[in-house]
């Protein structure tokens, strides 16, 4: 999330690895972190949208991997910034869900085909765009910042994350190496 | 470290501290002279390389004195394509750090070809009308310099005889870095195309060398610090030795606004500002400038006076004139089988046969194609996928996984001609963060150089396609806007009327002035410039000792 308050960070550096291991006990212990931003609804309709760009299937999605609870921690961190924005974002995606369906209550009470007949709808938003890339860095990023769980994120992509590697290091190099000798 | 009280007039002072700056300072200071280092950026992790984290969504978030890179929303800069065009806020960007851009770049390190300096002589594939001219310099009075700036930074490659790779009197300090998966398919296509494929060379250490431990591949590397110290940076190599001496001291958090001047034309000191945006006067008997291509032409502009209304060193009126930003083009495929490209550096081979411009293409223009296929995660899952991936939902996550890791791009650095009307100049209504004016750039690129990019762009799909891709992209050729890449702002030459400095970078205008960064560049070569402003640091660096050890260096260089 470049653009982010960089200074504050710095400055709050010591609450933020605070916040880092209370996600990690937390996990640890089964349970699932405290919210630090969201309201329980907020979060509910977060954690639906989140589970719509990286959707649960044969593999684990966005929802395990704690994507929601990533942005909760970076909204109340390092994004403190970005929480208007959120506030005001989920404030229409009610609005947009009574637009479309008069008798839901909420987003997340949506069907899944409607939840993401709504999110096409609104694909091209700011709002949605925020969303997108923070459930892709919640996804993607290191588990300490309270998303990736279980380094769901890692395991899909394939990447080893030991930062230290020797050849070969893909298929085309190693057969490339073993033609030479 | 030396500290230096500000009303001493020290014998140097040398603004900027990347990849001439830390040359010029290490060779002054331990040639005996007393060095102050303005460096505008912060310490980055200086001498505690070990605390750069691997942590993407960390180093998104680092804070002012941790930043690598300028700001443009404080570094403020402005673009338009032409001179009738209103200029809009732009996103140019450079390092800006202990160390500059050799921090955080990927290390590419290719010496320009001879003919790289003699072209506008040779070459009749030239169009009339551009600035294309001979340097003042021979690649054979450069090769001495190449050597030295390759055996002092630490650069790994390998020694090759081919008409498309500048000839070394002497084979590299260490071996290549490994072959990647990219790099093996960039082979395998060459072979089949009857094309050279080569490694390139580059500034990462493949083994120990001068006290520094060999790259361990992590895959954290370009536009990120090295936690291992094995990229060759001016941080790591030159500005420790500088200190060391104990008459280097390096300033940081000090941003330049004016070289003065006295009556008689010659620099006596700068003002700049400090991390508390305080002026502060710094005298010293000569200035050298390398602050890159871009800032030295702006400071250049900023420092005006009686003497010189146009600006400093500007009775050519050239300076800021010429710019090259660098060009490219490319394509990706996705193959079979992984690659991993996300381990490692991010490229170590090349195809070379299309370096030199050929009359038989119909335009002017060359280039190296450069394989890599490097993402990071966040990379990779924010904008990483072939063009007609999903962005969110189920079709992307199956992207997502089915992708990653199997894609190789093909970079291609091209040739730029040097037009006039291309430049940096003063924005006359935006304003920096320090309320200075901000860096105008007006670009656009040679119609010779656009088709030399859609050239490079078919010959990418064509290699990718013998390397075996299952699916290609190549996005459309766009023309640049600004980048670290940026030279040839001050070019060199032998004529006042024609260059703004001279074949050693004195500045034919004022006698204690030096400016020795990727602005002296005459001529782009192939977009690849770290190597060559190494090589003309050095031999700048030497000239200038030699010079001053003769005598005032105010009067008699």
């Amino acid at each position: 999330m470049a653009g982010l308050n960089a200074a504050w960070v710095t400055s709050n550096y010591p609450g933020i690895l605070a916040a880092q291991e209370h996600v990690r006990q937390a996990t640890k212990a089964g349970q699932l972190p405290k919210l630090a931003f969201f309201s329980d609804a907020q979060a509910g309709e977060i954690e639906a949208m989140t589970a719509q760009i990286i959707p649960t299937d044969e593999t684990p999605g966005a929802r395990e991997a704690h994507c929601m609870y990533f942005i909760d921690r970076a909204l109340s961190t390092f994004a403190q910034k970005n929480q208007p924005a959120y506030a005001q974002g989920l404030q229409d995606l009610q609005a947009k869900t009574k637009q479309l369906y008069p008798d839901a209550a909420k987003f997340s009470a949506l069907t899944s085909e409607q939840q993401i007949k709504l999110l096409t709808e609104i694909e091209k938003t700011p709002f949605f765009n925020m969303v997108r890339r923070d459930t892709i860095i919640g996804f993607l990023s290191r588990p300490v910042h309270g998303g990736n769980q279980d380094k769901i994120g890692w395991k899909l992509i394939g990447y080893d994350d030991s930062l230290n590697h020797k050849p070969p290091f893909g298929y085309y190099d190693a057969q490339a190496q073993s033609q030479k000798g | 470290m030396k500290q230096y009280p500000t009303s001493t007039e020290v014998d140097f002072i040398v603004i900027g501290s990347g990849a001439a700056g830390g040359i010029m300072a290490k060779q002054l200071s331990t040639a005996g002279f007393s060095v102050v280092v303005l460096e505008q950026g912060g310490w980055g992790k200086y001498g505690r390389e070990h605390e750069y984290n691997k942590d993407e969504w960390l180093n998104l978030n680092l804070s002012d004195d941790d930043r690598l890179m300028s700001d443009p929303t404080k570094q403020r800069n402005t673009f338009r394509r032409n001179e009738q065009a209103k200029a809009v806020p732009g996103s140019h960007s450079y390092g800006c750090v202990v160390g500059g851009g050799t921090v955080t770049y990927g290390g590419s390190s290719w010496r320009h070809l001879p003919y790289e300096f003699n072209e506008a002589s040779y070459d009749p594939t030239i169009p009339s009308g551009t600035g294309m001219a001979d340097w003042p310099v021979s690649y054979e009075e450069l090769e001495p310099y190449y050597t030295q700036a390759e055996w002092e930074m630490g650069i790994s490659g390998m020694k090759i005889n081919s008409p498309f790779i500048a000839p070394m009197t002497k084979d590299y300090p260490v071996p290549p870095v490994p072959l990647k998966s990219s790099g093996a398919l960039l082979n395998s296509a060459a072979a089949k195309l009857g094309l050279t494929s080569v490694r390139g060379p580059l500034a990462i250490i493949s083994q120990p060398y001068m006290g520094r431990e060999a790259c361990v591949n992590c895959g954290i590397c370009s536009g990120y610090g090295c936690q291992v110290r094995a990229r060759s940076s001016s941080a790591v190599t030159m500005l420790p030795i500088a200190e060391k001496t104990g008459r280097c001291e390096i300033r940081v958090k000090s941003y330049v606004r004016e070289i003065s001047v006295d009556n008689n034309g010659r620099v006596t000191g700068v003002i700049y500002f400090d991390s508390q945006k305080r002026e502060v006067r710094q005298k010293a008997k000569a200035v050298v400038l390398s602050a890159n291509a871009g800032e030295s032409a702006r400071l250049l502009l900023m420092s005006k006076s009686a003497r010189f209304p146009n600006g400093l060193a500007n009775s050519s009126g050239l300076v800021g004139k010429y710019v090259m930003f660098g060009n490219g083009a490319g394509a990706s495929g996705l193959f079979e089988h992984p690659l991993n490209e996300y381990k490692g550096v991010i490229s170590g081979a090349a195809i070379v046969d299309y370096v030199p411009s050929d009359p038989k293409r119909g335009f002017y223009g060359g280039g190296r194609m450069t394989a890599r296929g490097y993402l990071t995660p966040f990379e990779l899952g924010l904008g990483g996928l072939s063009p007609e991936a999903p962005r969110w939902g189920a079709g992307y996550k199956k992207a997502l996984q089915e992708e990653a890791n199997h894609r190789m791009t093909i970079s291609c650095f091209v040739t730029q001609l040097p037009l006039e009307t291309n430049r940096v100049d003063l924005d006359p209504d935006v304003k920096d963060e320090w309320g200075l004016p901000a860096m105008r750039i007006t670009s656009s690129s040679h119609p010779d150089d656009k088709k030399n990019m859609e050239f490079f762009r078919q010959k990418s799909i064509e290699i990718l396609e013998a390397a075996g891709a299952k699916k290609i992209w190549a996005p459309p050729v766009g023309d640049s806007r600004g980048g670290a890449h940026n030279r040839g702002t001050c070019r060199m030459g032998n004529d006042p009327k024609t260059s703004v400095v001279n074949a050693y970078h004195r500045a034919h205008d004022v006698p204690n002035l030096f400016i020795v960064d990727g602005s002296s560049f005459v001529t782009g070569g192939r977009n690849h410039p770290t190597m060559t402003i190494q090589a003309l640091a050095f031999r700048a660096a030497e000239n200038l000792i030699r010079s001053a050890k003769k005598g005032n260096l105010r009067t008699s260089l």
